[in-house]
This record gives structure tokens, sequence and C-alpha cells, in this order.
């Protein structure tokens, strides 16, 4: 049907967005040189926080499946490569890698969870993310029990971290904008508006959101297992623990689940918040979170995103289409609203 | 050789049989229509040959091959597409995207390239120049339209359409209707059509089939199926046959 054009560029392809993630990319690998130790180690810990929401957001935003269990890959993943690091002869980057294969086969058996649509797969998730949690906390042979695991502390590791967490980072980053621009994203945008119709469409709805939550539920598991390196100790209740899944999900939501790039923005004023109020307020932080969560599904489901987009457009700026979802987790694909 | 063919197909909802030993062969290039007064199952039939319900026994076949107990995904696969009654754009993808979807299917099977082939049934369908636009921003007919490419894109041996002319005015259902007949012409697509449009049912089928409490009551070409005594008592209650066919 194309005979004798030339083959355009493959769908995936943005200029535009490969250069920006290139730049960004560069300018952070080098940025350390200028650093002081205290925010060279907050970037480690935000370049975390930014990959576990962008993968968090291929189930939340691109399938709208809203887990708030994804404590339960963290953990098993941060776990996993705690005991690979015992072992001091193994390389790190193997023990993370074991963690992040541990996590998603872990979401493999959580398969059936996601016959459920909606509110169900949501409250299956807490169930899965808790009884992870009180599951790990008794194997203590395994997880060594609620006083966990020390690992051995190695400062230039911890240095070095950086760059680790900002190669994950530019992998699921450019993995987030290839899944949105292939025709797996748009099977998966199909499924969220309306998971039967997408059968019909012969799309095996199943076999995809499977896939899907597998690779995110291996992010998440190379973020516990670089956190575990991070902070050398691992200890089940707070690997596990529900505010680290809720964590997700606000990281998502305040940046705007409805977007390609949004959850970055999201985890950079998480992470920022939380550095500030846990030690100014810690009691107040999580209220904070609540009231901010509680604004944003109101007035802006897309979340700085939205607000972001909304003061570029009256400065006539055109958003590019693919790097909306088309709607987010607060209005999902099928407004009730809108007569048939 | 029949390109469909339903066998003894029976679905129970609890104690109530909505299809009970339904028989239904569907000749290659023919198109069939499906009538019935409401709740005659005439809906959960599709269900059941589309593979979105699992009959409680009897059996689907396609071109003699089993298709009864496949997911939804693989009937698609295998080559049965259907409409919705009520229609199911996906709301968040644009009108070449909803079509791309499907075409994903049909040109893993024909071996041509996706956007291509959505691009090609989505002007097939007359809606070349909304194609960047959302479903929603379209007319209940353009969204009919949509759903119609959507299932096309798949690339059917079989299209199974509920009702993709009723509610329309008269002018979109004329033109549904000729659309309806092109898929066949054209493009050499086997067509099973619910429809309560009786106008409809009767310029476009060659053959209609008749529902009645979920058994098939008469069968046969439009003529002779609405001079059947069985169904118009169906339609309009027992003992009327006498009065309209003395």
């Amino acid at each position: 049907m194309t005979g004798g054009r030339r083959r355009p560029l493959p769908a995936w392809f943005s200029g535009r967005v490969a250069a920006g993630l290139a730049v960004a990319v560069v300018v952070l690998a080098v940025l350390p040189v200028a650093l002081d130790p205290y925010t060279h180690n907050l970037l480690t810990l935000t370049f975390l926080a930014i990959s576990g929401a962008l993968a968090w957001n291929w189930m939340g935003g691109y399938l709208g499946q809203v887990s708030f269990g994804h404590a339960a890959f963290f953990g098993f993943g941060g776990f996993v490569a705690a005991r690979v690091l015992l072992h001091e002869s193994i390389p790190p980057w193997v023990a993370w890698a074991a963690g992040a294969a541990a996590a998603g086969l872990f979401s493999v058996g959580a398969y059936p969870i996601l016959r459920l649509r909606g509110p169900y797969f949501s409250i299956a998730t807490i169930g899965l993310g808790e009884a992870s949690r009180i599951v790990f906390t008794y194997l203590e042979g395994f997880t060594g029990g609620a006083s966990g695991l020390s690992l051995p502390i190695d400062p230039d590791l911890k240095a070095r971290l950086y760059w680790w967490a900002l190669g994950l980072l530019a992998l699921v980053a450019a993995a987030s904008h290839l899944i949105r621009r292939s025709t797996l994203g748009l099977e998966l945008l199909a499924i969220k508006s309306d998971v039967e119709a997408a059968a019909d469409a012969g799309v095996p709805t199943a076999l995809r959101q499977d896939v899907v939550l597998a690779l995110s539920a291996a992010v998440a598991g190379a973020t516990g297992g670089l956190s575990a390196s991070f902070f050398a100790f691992v200890e089940p209740n707070d690997l596990f623990g529900f505010d680290r899944s809720i964590s997700f999900v606000l990281m998502a939501v305040i940046g705007g689940v409805g977007s390609v790039f949004g959850p970055v923005l999201g985890a950079v004023v998480f992470v920022a918040l939380r550095q500030w109020l846990v030690a100014s307020y810690p009691q107040l932080y999580l209220g904070l979170y609540g009231g901010l969560l509680i604004l944003i599904i109101l007035f802006e489901p897309l979340g700085l995103t939205g607000v972001a987009l909304r003061v570029a457009r009256r400065f006539g700026y055109r958003a590019r289409p693919d790097l909306a979802l088309g709607s987010s987790a607060a209005r999902p694909g099928r407004p009730a609203s809108e007569a048939r | 050789m029949p390109v469909l063919r339903a066998e003894r197909l029976v679905k129970r909802f609890g104690g109530l049989a909505a299809v009970d030993g339904v028989d239904l062969a569907v000749e290659e290039g023919e198109i069939l229509g499906v009538i019935g007064p409401n709740g005659a199952g005439k809906t959960t039939l599709f269900a059941l040959m589309a593979g979105s319900l699992a009959p409680t026994s009897g059996r689907v076949w396609l071109d003699g091959r089993q298709v009864s107990g496949l997911s939804a995904h693989r009937v698609v696969a295998a080559g049965i597409a259907r409409t919705h009654q009520i229609v199911r754009p996906f709301r968040n993808l644009t009108v070449l995207e909803n079509v791309t979807v499907a075409a994903l299917r049909g040109a893993a099977r024909t071996g041509s390239h996706p956007r291509a082939l959505a691009e090609e049934v989505v002007a097939f369908v007359g809606l070349a120049d909304r194609a960047a636009d959302h479903p929603g921003t379209l007319t209940l007919a353009g969204r009919k339209r949509v759903e119609l490419a959507r299932a096309l894109a798949t690339g059917p041996r079989v299209l199974l359409l509920d009702e993709v002319i009723a509610g329309l005015n008269p002018a979109e259902a004329q033109r549904l209707a000729g659309l309806v007949r092109e898929i066949r012409d054209q493009r050499g697509v086997t067509v099973v059509m619910i429809e309560h449009v009786m106008a409809a049912v009767m310029a476009l089928s060659d053959r209609v089939a008749v529902l009645d409490y979920g058994r098939k009551i008469a069968e046969g070409s439009p003529a002779e199926v609405v001079r059947d005594p069985h169904v118009v008592e169906a339609y309009l209650g027992s003992g009327a046959a006498a009065e309209v066919h003395p």
C-alpha cells in the first residue's frame, strides 16, 4: 500500500523527546562534580522515586489499573537483592538485576488480581501489599524478621549508586515513551477504556495486562534493590509498608496520571516535600499529602502536568497529543455522564 | 459447507435459558437477519458466537474449526468479529486509533500495515474526514460507523452486527444499510445481523432467522418468515395469526 514511498520513521521515534531525554541524562550524569554529598544522595533517591513512579504509571496511567500494592514488588526485589548483596563476591548489579527479576516473577504469580478491574483491582492490591508485609515479617530466615538485615556499608558504592539510579531512570523514561508510542501502548489505552471492547477488537487483554504488571513490578523491584544498597539496611515493615505503596500512587497522581512524563514531576515534588516536612513536621506530612490528593482529584485530575499545560496554553503552546494518555485515573476512559 | 455453524447452543443464567438449543448455519457470502421480540436471546446468541460468553452447552464452528470455548480475542483471530448494540468506542483514542487497535489483528492476517489498513477501513465506512477526531464528538450514526470499522478492521470472515441501524433517523439508516450491503458485496464478508428495523431486515437479508424465548421458531426468506404463523404469534400474541392471515 505504501509501495514506492520511502519507509517512514517508526512510529515510536520522536526526535524531540529522544533529544530531550539524552540532554537531561548527560547533564545529570556530569552534575555531581558540582554537588555536595547531601544533594548528591538526595538526587539518587529522587531518581529511584521517579523510576518507580513512571513504572507505576504503566499500570495506573496506561492501563487504568490503580495499584495500591507496589510495595510488595519493591520489598520483594529489595530483599532478594539484599540476600545476594550479602555475598560480597557477587557484583552488586547482579543483585539488583536478581531483585528486579524476582519481583517480576512475583507479580506473575499475582496474575489473578488482574482479572479484576477498577476499584476491585485496587482493593486486591491492598491485600497483596499487606499480605506480603506480614508474610515476609514472619519469614525470619529470609528477611531477618522485624529486626531486618544489615548489609555491609560501602560509602564508595553509595556514591556510585547515583549513576546506576540515573541509568535505571533513563531506561524507564525511554520505555515510558516507547510504550506510549508503540502499538502496545495503543492496546493498553484501549484496555483502559473498555476491556471487553478491546477483547472484541482482538486484543489479548489478559496477556497484555500480565506483561505490563510484570514490567512495572520488575522496575519497582529494581528500585527496591538499589535502595537496599543505598540504606545498607532492609526491614519488612519499611520495605513492604503501606505508606510505601501509597507513595507510588501519590507521586503519579500529583504529577498527572493521565500523562506520560507527569510522574517525573510528581516524584520530584514528592521527594522534596518529604525531605522538608519529615525534618520539620514529622506528624504533618501524610496529612498534607492527603489534602494535596483531594485538591488534585477535585480540581485538576491531570495533576501538576494539567496545571503546567494550562499555563502553557495561556502562552499559546499546543501540547503534543501523544504525551497525554487521554484520561486520568480520576476521570477514566468512559465518562458516565456522556449520553450514548 | 456453511462458513459459520452453531450446534444446539445453550446458555443458562441460573434457571433462565437465554439461548435454548439454537442451531444456525450461515452460508458464505450471505446476509442473515436475526430477529425476535425483546429478550428473545439474540444478543446472547451473538455473545456466544463471538466468544464473549462461554456456552453452557453446544458448539460453534467457523470453517469447520471449533471456536466455542475460545476467549474473545482468539475468536477474533479465527475470523469472527462483532459490534455492540450500545456502541463502545475507546473514548480516549481518536477514530483512526480506535480502528488501528483492531487493524493490528487484521493486518497480521492479510500481511498489510496496520495503519494503512485502518486508514483504508476508516475511509470505507465514510469517516476519512473525522479520522483525527475523538468518537465523543461524532453523532450516534458516526459512532456506529466507528463500531463497524473496528469490527471490519480485524479482517473477519463473518461479521456479527448487533442493531447497527436501530436508533438512527431514516436517512442515516438508509446509508448504513447501504454500507452493510457493500461490506458483503465489495469485501466478501459474510454478515449476520440482529435488527429491529424491519424494513432494513427485509431489504438486506437473504434469509431471516427468528428467535423467541431462546429458541429458533422460524427460518427462511424474508417473505416466508413474515407469513409464518409462529412469528406472527411471537410478535403479536397468541391467536393473532388467525386474524392476520385468515
